[in-house]
């Protein structure tokens, strides 16, 4: 199809190219599985995984749960409550519902720097600088988009089937969870795992609310590790990142078709 | 096509708005506290001391200070600077050229090349920063395999030229999105339209820059849109690897915005910032979906 002379070429400056952008990974994997780590770029002498051992033992471990129950509890606050609302936004005529979820979305493009002030004031007052008011926190602020994506992914549910099941008797309840939810599986898996990654990713708004060592999750504690100055275990940082990067890598190409058909789905339908 | 004709849905309309309940309790806080950032930016409001409890309406005076105090004005061109060269120039160019190459090429090297892009997108905001501080740092990798070798003494590259460090760590990690948009585009440019060019004799340059550039122009829109936004209100990785720092050099105001409100407790400034910086993202925003409208 393509002509064939250049692609030689191409094949190597695509190939030079994905090697500069993976190379600054060399540095992590070299020291983290160098117990003798320095934090210099060389071959290590050693190897082993008494890093990664450091890395999920004590106030580490303790970052990875905070970590895990900020992740997993704003993707199912925020689909949950997104299921239950993007459904009737989505079968009944509600006017100017699609401009309204439109500019909530641009609303929530803004700096998120900006709403701050007034969630940290809100949480102070109501007790809610914890795990939970971060939970709460991030749904507040992812749920503009995981309700246009849910919208647009019960959209595309069509709605003979319910009327046949309605004529068949079902009821609501048994309308949506034997049909609409079964049909809108990988929208749902997508939209859960975006809200995941991202609470998983999260840094301000854990680094505002978190006022205690025990309740940082592990971006924060990445950041307050390394922006100590003096004696920096290296190895225990690298490895610790690895273990705190895996997760969100992970979810990607467990889903991968699925996601690429979601970002599509966001960049396009504008 | 009636409306409202689905009895399961009519003789359940309770049910129905029961169920959009927490959702429009949490979007109406979302309104609230947006309005709320509005209110405090007309106000001496502090983080900590005695004006977080007795603040005042100061009016207008947030907003001069944005003008006649140094900080907000050095702060905009920075971002500025950093939004051209990383998110424009850097994330979209360079991802659409590799998805304009990469649909020429054998599917090995494609996903290769993908997943290689993918794991600096993939990868969280913090952990890019530390790796990014240490690829540059004085015995990193970019000194000891091309600076040192090349006979030149360590270059600190963090510190003596932090904007262009910032600027291109956030090129590698944010390319990955501008690509895969870029590719869905490309993927719905018809193949006969392309075809036909070539029998007519279009190089391959003017294939690109003729045919398949203005058929995806509303993806580009929509690409630089999004871009556009996300880069102008980046936080993390700036903060993490340079706080800003050194001296000013990289405070774009995401940073600047953190530095006034947190860690000088000037909230009531802090919220003049972003108030501004929605007035700039609105601004933008309008420009963009224009290009994307206007049918040509």
């Amino acid at each position: 199809m393509m002509d064939n002379q250049p692609s030689r070429l191409t094949a190597i400056a695509l190939a030079f190219m994905a090697v500069i952008w993976v190379s600054p990974f060399s540095w992590l994997i070299l020291n983290a599985f160098n117990p003798l780590s320095t934090g210099q770029l060389e071959i290590p002498r050693a190897f082993g995984f008494d890093n990664f051992g450091l890395a999920v033992s004590g106030n580490a471990g303790r970052q990875f749960f905070n970590s895990i129950i900020i992740a997993a509890g704003t993707a199912t606050l925020s689909v949950v409550v997104g299921i239950s609302a993007a459904y009737p936004l989505s079968r009944l005529r509600i006017p100017g519902r699609n401009a309204f979820l439109w500019t909530l979305v641009l609303l929530r493009m803004l700096p998120s720097a900006g709403v701050l002030v007034p969630l940290y004031f809100a949480a102070q007052r109501s007790g809610l600088l914890n795990q939970l008011g971060v939970i709460i926190a991030l749904t507040i602020l992812n749920l503009p988009f995981t309700l246009l994506l849910l919208k647009n992914f019960f959209d595309t549910v069509p709605i003979e089937l319910e009327e046949a099941a309605y004529v068949e008797g079902a009821s609501l309840f048994q309308i949506v969870t034997r049909i609409v939810l079964p049909m809108s599986r990988a929208g749902i898996a997508v939209v859960w795992f975006f809200s995941f990654t991202g609470a998983w990713n999260e840094f301000l708004l854990p680094l505002i609310f978190a006022r205690v060592q025990d309740a940082f999750p592990m971006s924060v504690g990445l950041y307050a590790a390394f922006g100590q100055q003096g004696a920096i275990n290296y190895g225990f940082l690298t490895a610790f990142s690895i273990l705190y990067a895996a997760p969100a890598i992970g979810v990607y190409f467990l889903l991968r078709r699925n996601m690429n058909t979601g970002f599509a789905g966001v960049g396009v339908k504008g | 096509m009636k409306n409202q004709a689905n009895p399961w849905l009519t003789g359940n309309l309770y049910v129905l708005v029961l169920g959009m309940l927490p959702a429009i309790v949490l979007i109406g806080a979302l309104l609230y506290f947006t309005a709320w950032a509005f209110a405090f930016s007309f106000t001496d409001l502090a983080l900590v001391g005695r004006k977080s409890v007795e603040w005042s309406w100061v009016g207008l005076e947030n907003f001069e200070r944005l003008f006649t105090r140094r900080g907000f004005l050095e702060s905009l061109w920075t971002t500025v600077i950093f939004v051209f060269f990383s998110a424009i120039v850097g994330q979209s160019v360079l991802g659409f050229l590799l998805a304009a190459t990469l649909r020429g090429t054998q599917s090995t090297i494609r996903s290769v090349v993908e997943v290689c892009i993918m794991l600096g997108w993939l990868l969280p905001d913090i952990v890019a920063a530390f790796l990014w501080s240490a690829t540059t740092s004085q015995t990193g990798l970019i000194n000891q395999l091309i600076v040192v070798p090349l006979g030149f003494p360590p270059i600190n590259f963090i510190n003596s030229y932090a904007l262009p460090v910032v600027t291109i760590a956030n090129i590698w990690k944010g390319t990955a999105w501008s690509y895969l948009l870029f590719s869905a585009a490309l993927d719905s440019v018809s193949r006969e339209v392309v075809e036909a060019a070539k029998v007519d004799g279009a190089t391959p340059f003017q294939r690109i820059w003729l045919v398949q550039l203005p058929i995806i122009r509303p993806h580009i829109a929509t690409n630089m849109l999004f871009i556009t936004i996300w880069t102008f209100t980046y936080f993390p990785l700036i903060f993490a690897m340079t706080g800003g720092g050194p001296g000013r050099q990289t405070e774009t105001l995401a940073v600047f915005l953190y530095n006034q409100s947190f860690s000088r407790g000037n909230l009531g400034f802090g919220s003049a910032i972003s108030v501004a910086m929605l007035l700039i993202v609105g601004v933008l925003s309008l420009f963009y979906l224009r290009l994307l409208r206007e049918p040509k």
